[in-house]
């Protein structure tokens, strides 16, 4: 049932993924690594890229979800426990991209209302995605795709008369450390390669699919990287006031003269795209509480969503300060939340006490544990791929020809009294 | 009626038989006319008055009955009349059953039960173009309100032994004739059986209408968007089946009904097909603009102006702020108004007399736009939005009702939350429309989930060549439609 496609992954991560790194993130990157900010990104990029990878190669060998390989490795309670851990790091690491995109949205678009009212229905939102589950993601990723192509490209091009990209010379003139320090205070906006640990089992394992999610993903990255070349090109020194990027990239275009500011159409646009992005986190963090409890996932998400909302309440004024703290003391959890525990996971699953390596196709294990999630919700998705994949073996498998059966048998007993 | 009770048979005696029936069938327009053959055996044709052939009935039955001797067993009966379609009914109630269809029944003395008829006759409207789909090239024949009329048309457009027809009776009372219609090897056979299921399950008194078979198809009952396709054009209809699609047609009503529905399918119209691939494309491509320009733009405006929104060029925002100076109205609650005033006018405009159009047109357009304007009680932007709104949604006839709704409740969240009440809301519509799906066909398909090949008589329209497989949406056995080779050979003549 809660399916998604290869093609879709590909899209989430070429276009839905990198909205979120084109509001606060560029301006908090030019701070630490100032005209290098590339190469912090391409370096948090490449971290990703390699869990994505590895993620991947997994994915290639079963078809299993995470959970099912987990509770096989270590059993369901130690499983529940992990997956808690990772509701509770989703629900987490939504507050920064939440608060900023709160931010963006009172600043930008011009709200007179308290920017907590104007936000707050963003969760009845995202409540009707989560019980909708990872079908919906997909979905959404196939609107989002030419979205984020059409109007990143106009915002770019519009922007681009004024970029100076002398900005960014001399190359590595800020020093390896300023480099490693914005890599490491980005990495909050890097964990997005864990979505993909979560969509075991969910999507079909095509050939090349390696290769296709990798490219989907160097796209992503590249037009992020363009973005923030061009916005350094253009903002230089005061890039770090610039904290709604997206909105700033292009404004100073020479056509606002006679057309207004046409590039708020495509902010406005993209502004949905965030919007999308940012039910995912809590899309997953409800998925992970589904999993555990194994209710109705309208419970989990209206729980998620209110706590998320009643953080938003709480937290209205102190994104500045909730910024610090992720950026430059807790981006170690996020490390290793998006970096160390897939590893772990999926090594763990491998080589666990009661694990499968490999866990082909057909000896599916999960199915003697008893938990109602697993019943209900991925093993069965799992069993389906199971059937699905042993059915496509079968047919793969050269059959014996109509009218030979008898002879190729008797060829075969005579081979064998031979040996 | 008790159906699973077996109702008792007829008997031999055509008094009995006549009385039997008359206890039943008491109403003043079913009739009874008794003769008797040459021999002098009585015989009774009961029939009911103005949905019965009666010029046929003297020629095909009476007469040559009278100028015979009486037969003896309903075979022979059949034999005697040499009359096309006769069935026979053994009980009482399938007699009363096809009286009332309007298919006559006989009786003959010492002949046990009845001989049906088939000489309903019901005088229907002529076939013309139906007026919800005007087309300036194609077609111009529409679907009427009956149903065997209906068939034939589609029959004629399709004549293959493939076209089945499954015929079902709806409607306690109404006793409603109810057409599956589908191509046998193209259409899914798995929506056809559901399609029945549903159909059989529906126990209502009557069915006026196929919008009420449409509303047991539905499987969300209160969904904002249209879940069962509408046509009323044999033409579409046929095409719509030869795409895999199956059509349900109700005895009554000129709209067949067609399944598995997707939204892109009203942003087609039957002229596409008809011009040149690049205009049908620029057409479709207009519509969607329209559709947007329909939904956001008045939004936008209350948005801009509450919210101060820097997305005007200064010329033109003088120009509006000059307009709207000295209106009293706040921007949502001013368009919001006129858009009440519009759907009024839309629906008086349906539902008035034609002679006085033209008086509600003039009230319309000078009394409530030019006067109110003057009055400065609404600003002549906001009337060039609300009615550039207005037309734009017409561009797609078949979404208008749901158009209007979303309309007015994007001008209410741009009024109350902003631009980005404008944004979530059209989040949330697309995350509704992304999951919603008729009979396992996504409603927005193909956009989401993307099926490229599918694009092609979707986002724009290829030539006539590259249509060349049935949608890949509706994954059936048979997707060729058009082998290629021909092209291959007309062109080398």
């Amino acid at each position: 049932m809660d399916k998604i496609k290869l093609r879709q992954i590909c899209f989430i991560l070429a276009a839905v993924l990198p909205v979120g790194k084109m509001i606060v993130y560029p301006a908090t990157i030019a701070y630490h690594a100032h005209n290098d900010l590339l190469f912090s990104a391409l370096a948090n990029f490449f971290a990703e890229g390699l869990v994505i990878a590895l993620i991947l190669l997994f994915a290639k060998n079963s078809d299993k979800t995470l959970f099912e390989r987990l509770q096989n490795a270590v059993g369901p309670t130690l499983t529940k426990g992990i997956y808690l851990l990772f509701a509770l790091f989703f629900a987490g690491a939504t507050l920064l991209p939440l608060l900023e995109l709160k931010g963006f949205v009172s600043q930008i678009l011009y709200e007179n209302t308290p920017s907590v009212l104007s936000f707050a229905p963003f969760f009845a939102v995202c409540l009707f995605a989560c019980v909708k589950g990872f079908k919906s993601i997909g979905r959404v990723a196939d609107i989002a795709m030419p979205v984020f192509a059409v109007c990143l490209t106009a915002i770019l091009l519009l922007a681009l008369p004024d970029a100076d990209f002398s900005a960014l010379l001399p190359i590595g003139g800020t020093g390896g450390r300023a480099v490693l320090r914005g890599s490491l205070c980005s990495i909050p906006w890097f964990t997005d390669s864990l979505f993909l640990l979560f969509f075991l089992g969910h999507f079909r394992y095509e050939r090349h699919a390696t290769g296709k999610v990798i490219l989907a993903y160097a796209i992503g990255a590249a037009a992020t990287l363009l973005f923030l070349a061009l916005f350094y090109a253009i903002f230089a020194d005061i890039a770090i006031l610039q904290q709604n990027s997206l909105a700033q990239i292009s404004k100073y275009t020479t056509a606002f003269t006679s057309l207004g500011r046409i590039d708020l159409l495509f902010v406005f646009a993209l502004t949905l795209v965030s919007v999308f992005y940012l039910c995912i986190p809590v899309q997953m963090c409800v998925h992970c509480l589904h999993s555990v409890f194994g209710k109705n996932p309208l419970l989990p998400a209206v729980i998620v969503n209110a706590f998320l909302l009643t953080l938003t309440v709480l937290l209205n004024n102190s994104f500045r300060e909730l910024q610090t703290l992720f950026t430059e003391r807790l981006w170690f959890l996020f490390g290793l939340f998006a970096y160390l525990l897939p590893f772990l996971c999926l090594f763990l699953s491998q080589i666990g006490p009661r694990g499968e390596s490999g866990g082909s196709p057909g000896r599916s294990r999960a199915k003697t544990v008893d938990s109602p999630a697993s019943a209900r919700g991925p093993s069965a998705d799992s069993s389906e791929n199971t059937r699905r994949r042993q059915k496509s073996n079968a047919a793969r498998t050269p059959q014996p020809r109509k009218h030979a059966p008898a002879k190729s048998g008797a060829q075969l007993a005579s081979r064998e009294e031979n040996a | 009626m008790d159906k699973n009770r077996k109702a008792p048979p007829l008997s031999a005696a055509v008094r009995d038989n006549v009385c039997a029936v008359k206890k039943v069938l008491a109403a003043s327009d079913i009739l009874v006319h008794e003769f008797s053959t040459k021999d002098g055996t009585p015989c009774a044709i009961i029939y009911a008055d103005g949905i019965t052939d009666k010029e046929s009935l003297g020629d095909l039955v009476v007469r040559p009955l009278a100028q015979t001797n009486a037969p003896h067993a309903r075979a022979e009966v059949k034999r005697t009349l040499l009359f096309p379609e006769t069935r026979d009914a053994d009980d009482l109630p399938a007699a009363c059953e096809e009286i009332l269809a309007g298919n006559p029944a006989l009786f003959i003395d010492a002949v046990p039960g009845a001989v049906i008829l088939g000489t309903k006759k019901i005088s229907v409207r002529a076939i013309m173009e139906p007026q919800t789909a005007v087309t300036v090239k194609g077609p111009r024949e529409g679907l009427i309100e009956d149903i065997k009329t209906n068939m034939s048309l589609i029959r004629r457009r399709l004549q293959t032994p493939d076209l089945r027809f499954d015929l079902l009776t709806v409607g306690r009372r109404s006793r409603t004739a109810v057409a599956i219609v589908y191509l046998q090897g193209i259409a899914d056979p798995k929506i056809v059986e559901a399609v029945r299921q549903r159909i059989r399950a529906a126990d209502i008194d009557g069915v006026p209408d196929s919008s009420y078979i449409g509303k047991f198809l539905a499987k969300k009952p209160y969904s904002l968007f249209k879940q069962v396709g509408t046509t009323e054009k044999p033409d579409i209809l046929c095409a719509k089946m030869l795409e895999g699609r199956i059509a349900i047609l109700s005895d009554g009503s000129p709209i067949a009904l067609t399944l598995p529905y997707m939204l892109s399918e009203d942003f087609q119209s039957s002229q596409d097909y008809f011009v040149s691939p690049y205009r049908a494309t620029i057409s479709r491509l207009l519509r969607m603009l329209a559709i947007c320009i329909s939904l956001f733009v008045p939004a936008f405006y209350v948005a801009a102006q509450l919210f101060r929104l820097r997305l005007l060029p200064f010329g033109l925002l003088m120009t509006i702020s000059g307009g709207i100076r000295s209106i009293p109205l706040s921007p949502s609650l001013e368009l919001f108004f006129l858009l009440i005033v519009l759907e009024i006018l839309i629906e008086a405009s349906v539902r008035m007399p034609k002679y006085v159009a033209l008086a509600l047109s003039v009230i319309g357009a000078l009394v409530l736009g030019d006067t109110a304007v003057k009055a400065g009680l609404v600003s002549s932007p906001a009337i060039i939005i609300v009615a550039l709104s207005g037309i734009s949604a017409y561009t797609v006839p078949d979404l208008t009702g749901t158009l209007s709704i979303i309309r007015i409740a994007f001008v209410v969240v741009a009024g109350s939350i902003g631009p980005f009440g404008i944004l979530l809301l059209t989040a949330l519509l697309v995350y509704y429309l992304v999951t919603a799906d008729s009979y396992g066909t996504p409603l927005l398909a193909p956009f989401s989930p993307l099926i490229r090949k599918d694009l092609r008589d979707a986002l724009y329209k290829t030539d006539i060549y590259s249509l060349d497989t049935r949608p890949a949406v509706f994954q059936g056995k048979n997707q060729t439609r058009l082998r290629v080779r021909n092209r291959k050979e007309a062109d080398n003549g």
